[in-house]
């Protein structure tokens, strides 16, 4: 399988006299691939999802995303580079509470400069496909825990982004609302999509990915596949 | 809210929709930043326009006219005084024009449903005659109104300011002139620089002078440079030193007349200016608190827009367009409302020039919305690139706490020592400015330019006070007692000062003097009567001013009526007189100096002993010794009692129990001194 994400001796310190929320991590992501990558509280876990997205730049080290190298480039390239390659999913949603449901899936793709017609359609598509498509022109304060993640996956999925990255995705949800929402990236994944997820659950991880990165104190403690079904 | 959906269309640019999803979601920071915005562009508005219109109508007048720079009159002869239109630096000049005052008396019928005299009354004036055969020329190039220009020897022009009984027809009699020769008015001009309140054709001026009078003449001129007070001194000490010695008996700047002309106004435009200034920091200063609040509010949503792919631009214009939006509409009401309010305040200035009608200039109207829609936008770009320059992981957890370090050792310090025994919510709360020291800073630079503003309206409300107290006199003097038909009693330049002859016998009036003679006898009755002194009014013209000047004469000691020194003394002895700032700025004198005045025939030399408060309209104003004054103006007479009660006397009660024993005078509590400009009987 193809190279999608290449890390090479990456570390970054926020801190200048501190200690390195990643030291030297060198690793590599297929396209099609489904990784977990897991770790304790501040371990560098969500740091290391930030710089393949491109959300933050790397101390040092290279990250290339699609034979990009996103490290090199400015905030407007790192923009467009969000906007096609990367689909970005918060343990905290992250949407914006001023604009409908749909607005919110659909800015991602006039942001990528999607004909209005076409984005329209594959936001009804993907709201119709996670079964929120009843709840277009609600505001997202109106929804729950588990129907707002499916915007946000929703507003991720707009563009067909290469890779999914998803920071705790069930984190602020009750186990059912995750679970559905694990099966929701299980299947994803299924049809191709490559998919990053960092967790602090075990059986999450083994449940949804079929590879296992652990880091501990910023570097890759173990890295490992597991049974996950496919 | 389903409503705003509609809008923007779905093709809009996504930073336009996200614009419209910040503004919609916070509705009181867009109402606030607009009502910011109306309020300080209808302010800005109205202070500029006025502060332009203020001065335009003299100038553009000053400029059609070719208005007389310097107003000089002279004891010359007639070639010494031709040959100053060729020295250097003159660019033009008229003249030598043959120039008096003159007392005239005009007739008056009172309108009707006016009380007045039976058929009618004399209004007796003050004129600066000039001799001119015709109204153009060179300098000063008279504006006739109505009417011609004298044809014949006993014909006149009158300024274009007319007082009463002043019609074309209407004749007028020169008292102090052999055999009190009569002019008929032909018509009415205007001067800018108003260098005469009547003209004839100069070979009427000599019939016209007072005997004794002398013969003095009127040059007019026009300078390379006299765009200041140094400038038109300059070219005034070149003038003199052409002439012989002591020759110049007076000479007046435009800029002296065009700050009369402009002082209706004047006082009040800077305190406009200040708080229309005051009002533009405080809105740029609110606007740049409530844009740092939306985008500190708004630190996460940015994180957010970024995470999903804006780019910094777009952040920018996303947020450049949630405060363009609000900023936009308040500045298209303020300056609409800023030009409804300057309605009637600019009805009043044109009035005074008599312009027709005055307008906010269409410059100011574009400049001042433009220049507040760049403070806002400039506040808010600004800051917005501040944060569009954040990461998106920096901004969102930033949005999310205040940036680490700041405010650390803030709170150190208020956890330590005496500190330490404040409760720790206090010290918490204490130290919050500190994590955010740039909108702190804003935050206190807008409650600092509120207290300014308050403080500012505060003290000028305590000012004015305090001035209507100097000008009223009425701590001082609580009762003033009026002799009706005294002279001095019309306050104008002129006096009602006899009846006509009527068509029947009426009751006989008690002469002035007996009224007097009945007012002191009862002030001298009355209890609680602490001091009372006679006081003279009148205005008269003389050479070298163009406006009249006001004299008061006092009988007797009147230091305690209340008149505010700025500088000097009161005025001791007869040889020494206290002037208002108009005297000392329309003459050039000071403090100290000697000034020789001239009003007809007759002369007076004063030591100007102090400067005193008394705006007068803009007009010279002397205080000195009823005595001394009446050297100038043989008929200055008492025309009221100015009186000081001991404590603890009511003024009313007093005032009623003089004016029961005095049979005709009439007593009353102290109002604010009209001014002579106030007067339906002035005459500038």
């Amino acid at each position: 399988m193809d190279t999608l994400v290449r890390l090479t001796d990456v570390s970054k310190t926020y801190d200048s006299d501190g200690a390195p929320a990643l030291a030297r991590v060198t690793m590599d992501v297929s396209q099609g691939e489904s990784l977990a990558v897991m770790g304790p509280s501040g371990s560098g876990k969500s740091t290391l999802l930030n710089l393949i997205a491109g959300l933050d730049r790397p101390s040092r080290g290279e990250v290339t995303v699609g034979g990009e190298r996103v490290d090199k480039l400015s905030e407007t390239g790192l923009a467009r580079f969000r906007r096609r390659q990367i689909g970005m999913i918060f343990q905290f949603f992250n949407l914006l509470d001023d604009m409908t449901v749909l607005d919110n899936v659909l800015l991602p793709a006039q942001l990528a400069g999607m004909p209005t017609a076409r984005a329209r359609a594959r936001a009804d598509e993907l709201l119709a496909a996670l079964r929120i498509g009843s709840h277009g022109d609600a505001y997202p304060a109106r929804l729950s825990g588990g129907e707002r993640q499916r915007v946000a996956i929703a507003r991720a999925l707009v563009n067909r982004p290469a890779l999914l990255l998803a920071d705790e995705p069930t984190g602020a949800l009750d186990s059912a609302t995750g679970e559905e929402i694990g099966e929701l990236l299980l299947d994803l994944n299924s049809s191709g999509q490559t998919l990053i997820l960092v967790t602090h659950n075990p059986a999450l991880a083994a449940r949804y990915a079929r590879r296992v990165i652990e880091i501990v104190d910023g570097r890759v403690a173990s890295d490992a596949a597991t049974g996950a079904r496919r | 809210m389903r409503a705003m959906s509609a809008w923007p269309p779905a093709a809009a640019g996504p930073a336009v929709r996200a614009a419209r999803g910040g503004l919609s979601g916070r509705r009181v920071q867009a109402l606030v930043i607009g009502l910011v915005l109306l309020v300080s562009t209808a302010a800005s508005t109205l202070a500029l326009g006025l502060l332009v219109d203020s001065n335009s109508p003299f100038d553009h007048a000053f400029a059609a006219q070719r208005g007389s720079e310097v107003t000089a009159t002279a004891q010359a002869s007639t070639a010494r005084l031709a040959a100053t239109a060729h020295l250097p630096g003159v660019t033009a000049a008229a003249g030598p024009f043959p120039e008096t005052t003159v007392t005239a008396d005009v007739p008056v019928t009172p309108p009707p449903g006016v009380s007045g005299p039976p058929g009618g009354g004399i209004f007796q004036t003050q004129l600066t005659l000039v001799g001119r055969s015709s109204p153009g020329g060179p300098v000063d190039d008279l504006t006739l109104e109505a009417g011609h220009w004298p044809t014949q020897p006993d014909q006149a022009v009158m300024a274009d300011v007319r007082g009463p009984g002043e019609h074309l027809g209407a004749q007028i009699t020169v008292t102090g002139a052999p055999g009190s020769p009569h002019l008929t008015i032909v018509g009415f001009a205007s001067s800018i620089t108003q260098t005469a309140q009547a003209w004839v054709l100069p070979s009427e001026v000599a019939a016209l002078r007072a005997p004794g009078a002398p013969g003095v003449s009127q040059m007019l001129y026009r300078f390379s440079s006299a765009a200041t007070g140094r400038q038109v001194g300059a070219d005034l000490a070149s003038v003199r030193a052409a002439l012989p010695p002591g020759s110049l008996l007076g000479a007046e700047s435009y800029l002296t007349v065009k700050l009369q002309d402009t002082s209706s106004i004047a006082p009040w435009v800077p305190f406009i200016v200040a708080f229309g200034v005051i009002g533009l920091v405080m809105s740029a200063l609110i606007v740049a608190n409530v844009v740092s609040g939306a985008v500190v509010a708004g630190t996460r949503r940015i994180g957010v827009l970024k995470s999903i792919g804006f780019s910094p631009g777009q952040v920018v214009a996303s947020y450049v367009i949630q405060v363009a939006v609000p900023a936009f509409l308040g500045c298209l009401i303020g300056v609409v409302a800023g030009n409804l309010l300057s309605v009637p305040l600019l009805g009043q200035t044109a009035q005074v020039y008599g312009v027709g009608a005055l307008a906010v200039p269409v410059w100011v109207d574009v400049a001042v919305p433009l220049v507040m829609l760049g403070l806002a936008g400039a506040a808010a770009v600004l800051l917005a690139l501040r944060a569009g320059r954040m990461s998106a992981v920096q901004a969102i957890a930033t949005g999310r706490a205040p940036r680490p370090k700041h405010g650390y050792a803030a709170h150190r310090v208020l956890g330590r020592g005496a500190w330490a025994r404040l409760p720790r919510a206090v010290t918490i709360g204490l130290a919050g400015p500190f994590a955010r020291p740039t909108r702190t800073a804003i935050t206190l630079a807008a409650i600092l330019f509120g207290v300014i503003a308050v403080t500012f309206g505060a003290g000028l409300g305590t000012s004015l006070n305090r001035v209507y107290n100097d000008l009223s006199h009425s701590s001082a003097e609580p009762v003033q007692v009026f002799i009706p038909g005294a002279p001095g009693q019309n306050g104008g330049g002129g006096n009602l000062a006899k009846a006509a002859p009527g068509p029947g016998p009426g009751p006989a009036a008690p002469s002035l003097a007996a009224q007097e003679r009945a007012v002191q006898a009862a002030l001298r009755a009355q209890p609680g009567t602490r001091h009372y002194v006679a006081e003279s009014d009148d205005n008269i013209r003389v050479l070298g001013l163009s406006d009249h000047v006001s004299l008061v004469g006092f009988g007797g000691d009147a230091s305690w009526t209340g008149y505010a020194l700025i500088s000097g003394h009161w005025y001791s002895g007869g040889d020494q007189a206290d002037v208002n700032t108009g005297f000392l700025t329309q003459t050039g004198a000071k403090v100290g100096d000697s000034y020789t005045l001239t009003s007809g025939a007759h002369h007076l030399t004063i030591r100007i002993a102090g400067e005193i408060f008394d705006p007068s309209g803009g007009n010279a104003e002397i205080i000195a010794s009823q005595s001394a004054l009446a050297m100038l103006d043989p008929g200055l007479a008492p025309d009221q009692y100015d009186v000081a009660l001991t404590p603890g006397t009511d003024a009313q009660a007093y005032a009623d129990a003089v004016g029961a024993k005095a049979t005709r005078p009439t007593p009353t509590p102290a109002a604010p001194r009209s001014s002579s400009s106030s007067s339906a009987w002035s005459r500038r």
